[in-house]
């Protein structure tokens, strides 16, 4: 049997939180959530996810130094990471991107654009 | 001198089109959002809709937020078959052309050259569009008026400020919170409760539109047409 790839999606906005995970789970992945990033850092480093949805504006740090300290964990190095956020600000987003983010979606999102892009960053048809 | 136009793709057969397509124009391609926010272009800029690191209509907003970029040429292209509501959609968020892809290559010639003609007399900033039109309903967001038909719609302040959030956010879904975040003129005492109640009444004000502003259980609204 193959097992279902694994998300991570980190969110202090529950409503976001939910639905981000609805949509993970639509695109046949099992779903693992937190709610800050320190939480998400813990659950990435234990469960080894398929690729992690991260939020920019965490409450105890940014999405982006959670990005940087996921990456030094040699599991998580070539992990895909999507930032999901209201953040559209030009140099923000290019920050994130250079982090060797897989993908930039801003908040309000289109679900179809976000599930097409779980499913291209788990390889998933 | 050669008009310059700079494509954002990541198809090999997108950019064998376009070369072919634009014979005569000096062209530059950048295959992600990341390297033209790296480096933006002046002038005319023709984006997939599909990126692989963001979508089209995403680094649209992107480049229209940053005074470096706002005042570009955009021209989006879309995969599948013409849709007049995806056109009108990619014109409200920011871009100032819309082509489904593969476009008719004179069509796209003609039209790039035209757009640029124009911006070389006279260089408007980016304007927001003056109305949104769904068949008989059309909102002035200068006006602050809603029309169904002949009929003036009676809306609060608060209720047209939630139709235009919508209509800048279509096929997107908004939570609650965002919406008292982002709407509220009293975001903290409002509470989720009071964002349905607001949303029945704007729905029963739109008539038969009401309907395009969908419920999405248990998280919030997305307003589709």
């Amino acid at each position: 049997m193959t097992r279902r790839p694994k998300v991570l999606v980190v969110d202090d906005e529950p409503d976001y939180l939910a639905i981000a995970a609805r949509i993970a789970a639509k695109a046949g992945c099992s779903v693992l959530t937190a709610p800050d990033a320190s939480e998400g850092i813990k659950q990435a480093e234990k469960e080894n996810p398929s690729m992690i949805l991260l939020d920019v504006g965490l409450p105890d740090m940014s999405g982006f130094e959670a990005a940087r300290r996921m990456r030094k964990v040699p599991a998580l190095a070539r992990t895909p990471i999507i930032f999901f956020t209201v953040r559209s600000e030009l140099d923000m987003v290019s920050e994130g991107l250079k982090l060797g983010a897989a993908g930039y979606v801003l908040k309000p999102f289109d679900p179809d654009d976000l599930l097409a892009r779980i499913k291209a960053a788990v390889l998933l048809p | 001198m050669k008009p310059a136009v700079s494509c954002v793709t990541s198809d090999p057969s997108a950019r064998s089109f376009l070369r072919s397509a634009l014979k005569g124009f000096r062209l530059g391609f950048f295959p992600t959002a990341a390297s033209v926010l790296k480096s933006p272009p002046r002038g005319l800029l023709v984006i997939d809709s599909t990126l692989p690191d963001m979508s089209g209509r995403d680094l649209i907003s992107v480049l229209r937020g940053d005074k470096k970029t706002a005042a570009l040429l955009i021209v989006l292209t879309g995969a599948g078959p013409y849709s007049p509501a995806a056109a009108a959609l990619s014109l409200e968020n920011g871009a100032d052309e819309y082509f489904s892809f593969p476009p008719e290559a004179g069509l796209l010639r003609a039209r790039l050259l035209n757009l640029l003609a124009r911006t070389a007399v006279v260089s408007p900033p980016a304007q927001k569009p003056a109305e949104y039109c769904f068949g008989a309903l059309r909102i002035s967001p200068e006006a602050r008026t809603a029309t169904l038909g002949r009929e003036r719609l009676k809306l609060t302040a608060l209720e047209f400020d939630i139709l235009l959030y919508f209509l800048k956010n279509q096929g997107r879904v908004v939570a609650r919170t965002v919406l008292l975040e982002q709407v509220w003129r009293d975001g903290l005492e409002a509470g989720p409760r009071a964002v349905d109640k607001r949303i029945e009444k704007l729905r029963a004000r739109l008539g038969k539109f009401g309907s395009k502003l969908r419920t999405v259980f248990g998280l919030g609204y997305i307003f589709k047409m």
